[in-house]
């Protein structure tokens, strides 16, 4: 590991198991992955190719079944390495008992920020998510793109240096994932790193300065979007295969 | 502590805020205030009835808001993906568990403290109703202060509970909760005796000591096995619990004016305490080892 090294990963596998311990799914598979600072990684891979699964061992929410994998240096369940990331989850993830306001001060308190900070903090990225008119809302009666800016709001609230984000334009309108995208860049422009996972394509064409293809759980590929061809999605393609298209045209046939 | 105060407030919130909270509320607050007018004052007893009344509301009430209550947001926490975005943050597993246990405790000694305050009030009404029944033979006396306290302690929350939620978007049931509560203090405060306070206040306590173990078995098992699981654990752990406690009869130590002596309520807590412990310390073991996703 570098000094530049925010994440790294060494071997690592997640063999999930059943209730009786034997193992049902080896939803990581002797990945290794390394992501310097300041730049943006995007984890692109169909699904079930074990993206999030990733994502959750960075994030010490699981357990490695085998290998090693430190963020800044430490255990990924360390408290200082997680005070120092912010989190975008796949769904949302929010208590619907709360308003937009409370839900971001809630992270806020998580973060450790002073009632005032947080405060001051929570009427900015409530005015950057363009949610301030229904600031006092609860969140379950939100669309799911309103969710997802309410998600991304707590996410940036601590001021992280590393963000994680987990299909981060998942529900979003073209307008949203486009202001998404500019977001990602300007955050990466003042130094902070991304992780980011994307099952579209464009996505991760458009923001990411490397990317790593999984498949299965295994790395088949990885370098800066640059370097992987003309077009990344014909690069993704020829590595995991578009057998959705086949079966549909066989059966449609 | 803020990140302890953040987790506190937002269990209590959630906890408080579930219609189910404020209908056993309710329910325990009607059978309280409501006990010394049943059959009007056949029984003889009224103040009896409405003490006897309010603790065993105490227990059954506090028992549900305790189970549920806790059970529901920590199996909630799990399933719905929210535990994997707090514990994504700077917190750990041990104080996440530790300060959301706290905020199930903070919600529980809001029910509790209603249905205290208004069985203290409930009691003074009915000693005070009861004697000038009996003496001018009015029963208009003995119910009629009864029927007050219910209309102020379950009635005019909900009504304003509901104005307020019409027109200012508060919290229906949460803010229900908290009204009952303070028109709880102040019905206490109106006629405040310190001798009868005295007097129930270890009842209580005593009969609240059993909500405390079931929470924090619920808790523990609430982070290990479904829903259903943790239920028959929960019974089965308060099953072992409980007759400790269970040998002992507060009525009798009630009557003639008694008390239950502070000594026996320090006994009771010596079973209890430990037993939370155990708890919780199995909550801690298991949201140690667990893959949370």
């Amino acid at each position: 590991m570098n000094g530049d090294s925010v994440i790294s990963i060494e071997g690592a596998t997640k063999t999930f198991r059943d209730f009786w311990l034997r193992p049902t799914v080896n939803a990581v598979d002797g990945l290794s992955l390394e992501v310097r600072k300041g730049e943006v990684f995007g984890l692109l891979g169909p699904n079930g190719s074990g993206k999030s699964t990733t994502i959750k061992l960075i994030l010490g929410l699981l357990a490695p079944t085998l290998g090693r994998i430190s963020v800044f240096g430490l255990s990924p369940r360390a408290v200082a390495a997680r005070a120092k990331i912010g989190y975008l989850p796949e769904l949302s993830y929010l208590h619907p008992f709360l308003t937009a306001r409370e839900t971001i001060m809630y992270y806020a308190g998580l973060c450790n920020l002073s009632r005032s900070v947080a405060a001051e903090r929570t009427r900015e990225l409530l005015k950057m998510v363009k949610l301030e008119d229904v600031s006092n809302r609860v969140v379950s009666g939100f669309s799911k793109g309103m969710a997802r800016r309410v998600a991304l709001a707590s996410a940036l609230v601590g001021k992280p240096e590393l963000l994680i984000l987990d299909e981060p334009t998942s529900g979003l309108d073209p307008v949203s994932t486009k202001e998404v995208k500019t977001l990602v860049k300007a955050l990466a422009k003042n130094g902070m790193t991304v992780l980011m996972t994307s099952h579209l394509l464009a996505d991760a064409e458009d923001v990411c300065d490397r990317v790593m293809i999984l498949d299965r759980g295994k790395s088949v590929a990885e370098g800066r979007v640059a370097e992987l061809g003309e077009s990344l999605e014909e690069f993704f393609l020829a590595k995991v295969g578009n057998a959705d298209e086949f079966v549909l045209a066989d059966f449609l046939a | 502590m803020r990140r302890g105060r953040a987790i506190v407030y937002a269990t209590a919130l959630e906890i408080l805020g579930e219609p189910l909270a404020l209908l056993v509320l309710l329910a325990s607050l009607a059978l309280t205030t409501l006990a010394p007018a049943f059959h009007y004052h056949q029984f003889g007893e009224p103040s009896r009835m409405a003490r006897d009344a309010g603790i065993s509301a105490l227990l059954l009430g506090g028992s549900v808001i305790a189970y549920v209550g806790t059970l529901r947001t920590f199996r909630r926490e799990l399933e719905s993906g929210t535990a994997q975005s707090a514990l994504a943050h700077s917190v750990s597993r041990t104080a996440f568990f530790l300060w959301k246990a706290c905020g199930c405790l903070v919600a529980y000694v809001v029910f509790a403290a209603t249905v205290s305050l208004v069985s203290l009030t409930v009691v003074r009404g009915a000693e005070i109703g009861g004697a000038l029944a009996a003496t001018t033979g009015d029963i208009a006396r003995l119910w009629g202060p009864s029927l007050a306290v219910a209309l102020g302690a379950c009635i005019l929350p909900v009504v304003a509970a509901a104005l307020l939620n019409r027109f200012k978007r508060f919290r229906f049931a949460l803010t229900s909760n908290v009204l009952a509560l303070v028109v709880a203090a102040l019905g206490v405060a109106y006629r405040f005796d310190g001798a009868l306070a005295s007097r129930l206040l270890p009842a209580f306590a005593l009969a609240a000591a059993p909500s405390l173990v079931v929470m924090s078995a619920s808790a523990a098992f609430a982070l290990r096995f479904s829903s259903n699981t943790a239920s028959t654990l929960t019974a089965i752990a308060t099953a072992f619990v409980l007759p400790a406690l269970g040998n002992y009869c507060l009525s009798d130590a009630l009557a003639d004016g008694g008390s239950v002596p502070w000594a026996y309520l320090a006994v009771a807590f010596m079973a209890v305490v430990p037993a939370v412990a155990l708890f919780l310390l199995i909550g801690i073991h298991f949201i140690n080892e667990r893959d949370v996703q």
